[in-house]
């Protein structure tokens, strides 16, 4: 009678594995997703790819989750990729990131080379797909948009917008305390107009974008980062990317660095007021991609693909990147174009036009000099 | 804690007295049975605790080439030196005014004799307690600012023109943002231990004549400088590892050192002089953790 009680036991419990297995395998998959920026990158997938993405494939949810703006969020996600190297498996399975933490990934192995199996990736033209600073990325990433510095300006107490940064430098001398932007500490809108300062104040800045790095060009900037200095003591120094559109949209400054789809963002949500215009000065502000990448050990990188080629075609571009969110499209322009009105494509190109994009966004400098720059800028200027 | 840490309710000289374990047994099998007991304590901290501070020391004296030294601590000393002065001047500041609100919201607690004005006092002093430091920057951001709600009130009550004001986004918003947040903190502590003080020394001071702010002064006070002390040393060190604040609050330079951690961490991915700096925001938390034993061992002996 005990012997057969035990024979029951053992089938009943054979049974529930096997049905918990059965359900197991039915379970719903889940894609992972990080993202570092602004809230407005999470927003991107949350309420609009996502959905687009689990419409087309029943049984899987999409998961996203922000880790924070600036270079700083792209560092989390290279930490946690890193901490986990040992795994069989990683918990991301689509990564969002700027241009220094994907070369640096590249450079650890920590991202997977698929750019190649994704159908889009003919349709991208940009060279930030290449190379990120310097760094060969090569079929490890695509671009998902490209952002751009520039100065926003408030029309009503700046009649005639400067063009160039001689321009503004003469503007602060007559209106002091009246320019805003964050410095190098507080977010990357003050980073790029320090960069975009030594591109018009250094000689041979087209050597900081390409190379070769000399540890010996940083002392050719004394002069600039003096200039700077000086600048600096009739500025308001701001507490970040949103500090600097707070204190316009409260009319403190009258003039400040932004990025430009984080401001065409606050202005549709009303926290910027239309009289706020936006104007690229000369001789460049640097802009940045940020990148799709697929980390090289992904639970489900097949999946990842998918999602990626989603993100990256024309429709989605013109739709989400262009129309919803006021990004420049990160592949080629024309393939864009194509889907979208001439009047939503204008609203983009309104304030700066293809021809100002082409001749003075600029990228950021290669990883060695943009930390000369930052370093240099911390010793003399702060 | 030893048994000598002091009970904010309980009054001075109760509860003192723990007993301590039995002579006989010192090394014997209650002590076996102790070990096991703090055991899961004992592993956490020093998992959670030891071993990173461990790895950070490791890491504060490693240059980048690999090599043990000095190198991260020079160019934390060049850079960021006026960071690490303007870092304690501001804690300091900040910590002397909370002595000061949380003596008085105390002493007003205990000595007021507006029941209504009390009970409404202590009813709201204890508020800023439960907002975290990043909402109270966030909401600083905007109260504080050049046309913010502060300023904009005061011209409306027509004390001011708000167009002749600057803006407190600067060290001075920090120290108001820290200021506001930690005061209940101690406040709470030290109204505690007031209200458990005997009140025959209060009233005997009131019948001779002498002032509520004597009072406070000089009799309520020194009664419970160990609570006090207590309390600043956490707030001190609280505040010293705030991000947040200096962060969303204050643009310029300089800034306090939890944010040039922050920035070497993320823009240059230099573990090593982020950990310096961590290293000398030890030195000085560990500097407030001696005045607090130092009281623990003055209470102990008394």
């Amino acid at each position: 009678m005990k012997r057969l009680g035990v024979i029951v036991a053992a089938a009943c419990i054979a049974v529930v594995q096997l049905v918990a297995a059965s359900a197991s395998a039915q379970q719903p998959v889940t894609l992972n997703l990080a993202t570092a920026g602004d809230q407005n990158m999470v927003d991107y997938v949350r309420d609009y790819l996502g959905p687009l993405f689990e419409k087309d494939h029943p049984g899987v949810t999409v998961k996203a989750v922000g880790t924070g703006p600036a270079d700083a969020g792209s560092q989390k996600i290279m930490e946690k990729l890193e901490a986990e190297k040992a795994n069989a498996s990683w918990d991301m399975d689509v990564v969002v990131i700027h241009q220094k933490a994907a070369g640096e990934m590249v450079k650890d192995g920590l991202l997977a080379k698929y750019a190649a199996d994704v159908p889009t990736d003919k349709l991208v033209t940009s060279p930030t797909a290449k190379t990120a600073l310097g760094v060969d990325v090569d079929g490890y990433v695509m671009p998902m948009f490209l952002s751009q510095t520039a100065i926003a300006y408030n029309t009503a107490m700046v009649p005639d917008p400067p063009k160039t940064y001689a321009d503004v430098v003469k503007w602060v001398a007559a209106n002091p305390k009246k320019f805003g932007y964050n410095g190098i500490k507080g977010g990357m809108s003050g980073v790029g107009f320090v960069v975009g300062w030594i591109y018009a104040n250094a000689p041979d800045p087209a050597r900081l974008i390409n190379g070769p790095y000399d540890p010996e060009v940083k002392k050719g900037w004394d002069k600039a980062l003096a200039e700077l200095a000086a600048f600096n003591k009739n500025v308001v120094l701001t507490p970040g990317n949103a500090g600097t559109m707070d204190m316009l949209n409260r009319g403190e400054i009258a003039m400040g660095p932004v990025w430009i789809d984080l401001f065409y963002d606050w202005q549709a949500d009303g926290k910027i007021p239309p009289t706020i215009k936006l104007s690229l000065i000369g001789p460049g502000m640097p802009g940045q991609p940020m990148y799709y990448a697929v980390p090289a050990k992904a639970a489900n990188a097949k999946l990842a693909e998918e999602f990626i080629a989603l993100a990256t075609s024309p429709k989605v571009q013109a739709d989400g990147i262009v129309k919803r969110f006021n990004w420049y499209p990160g592949i080629d322009p024309e393939a864009v174009k194509a889907q979208l009105d001439a009047a939503t494509w204008q609203k983009l190109f309104v304030d700066v036009t293809p021809d100002d994009l082409a001749t003075k966004g600029k990228p950021f400098p290669i990883v060695p000099y943009f930390n000369d720059i930052l370093e240099s800028y911390e010793r003399t200027v702060q | 804690m030893s048994g000598s840490a002091p009970s904010p309710t309980l009054p001075r000289g109760h509860g003192g007295g723990r007993s301590a374990a039995p002579a006989a047994s010192r090394w014997g099998p209650a002590s076996a049975s102790a070990f096991l007991l703090v055991a899961p304590a004992v592993a956490t901290v020093l998992a959670l605790f030891v071993y990173p501070v461990c790895t950070s020391l490791v890491s504060a004296f490693t240059s980048r080439q690999g090599q043990l030294g000095f190198d991260n601590f020079a160019k934390t000393f060049a850079l960021y030196g006026g960071d690490i002065i303007f870092t304690l001047l501001i804690v300091l500041v900040s910590t002397a005014l909370i002595a000061v609100l949380a003596a008085a919201i105390g002493g007003y607690l205990v000595l007021g004799r507006h029941p209504g004005a009390v009970a409404a006092l202590k009813w709201l002093y204890r508020w800023p307690l439960f907002v975290p430091f990043i909402v109270a920057a966030q909401c600083m951001r905007s109260f504080l600012a050049k046309n913010g709600m502060f300023n904009n009130t005061l011209d409306a009550l027509g004390l001011v023109d708000v167009g002749t004001l600057g803006g407190l986004l600067d060290w001075r918003g920090v120290i108001v943002t820290f200021v506001w947040k930690e005061t209940p903190f101690v406040a709470l502590l030290v109204a505690g231990a007031m209200a458990a003080l005997d009140r025959s020394g209060i009233e005997a001071a009131r019948n001779l004549g002498a002032s509520g702010m004597r009072i406070l002064c000089e009799i309520i006070v020194p009664q419970i400088a160990g609570v006090f002390t207590v309390g600043l040393v956490l707030a001190f060190v609280t505040m010293l590892s705030v991000l947040s604040v200096p962060l969303m609050i204050s643009g310029g330079s300089p800034t306090m050192i939890t944010v040039d951690m922050a920035f070497r961490v993320n823009s240059y991915s230099d573990y090593g002089v982020a950990n310096a700096l961590g290293v000398v925001s030890y030195l000085i938390a560990a500097a407030a953790g001696w005045a607090y034993i130092r009281r623990n061992l003055a209470e102990a002996a008394a």
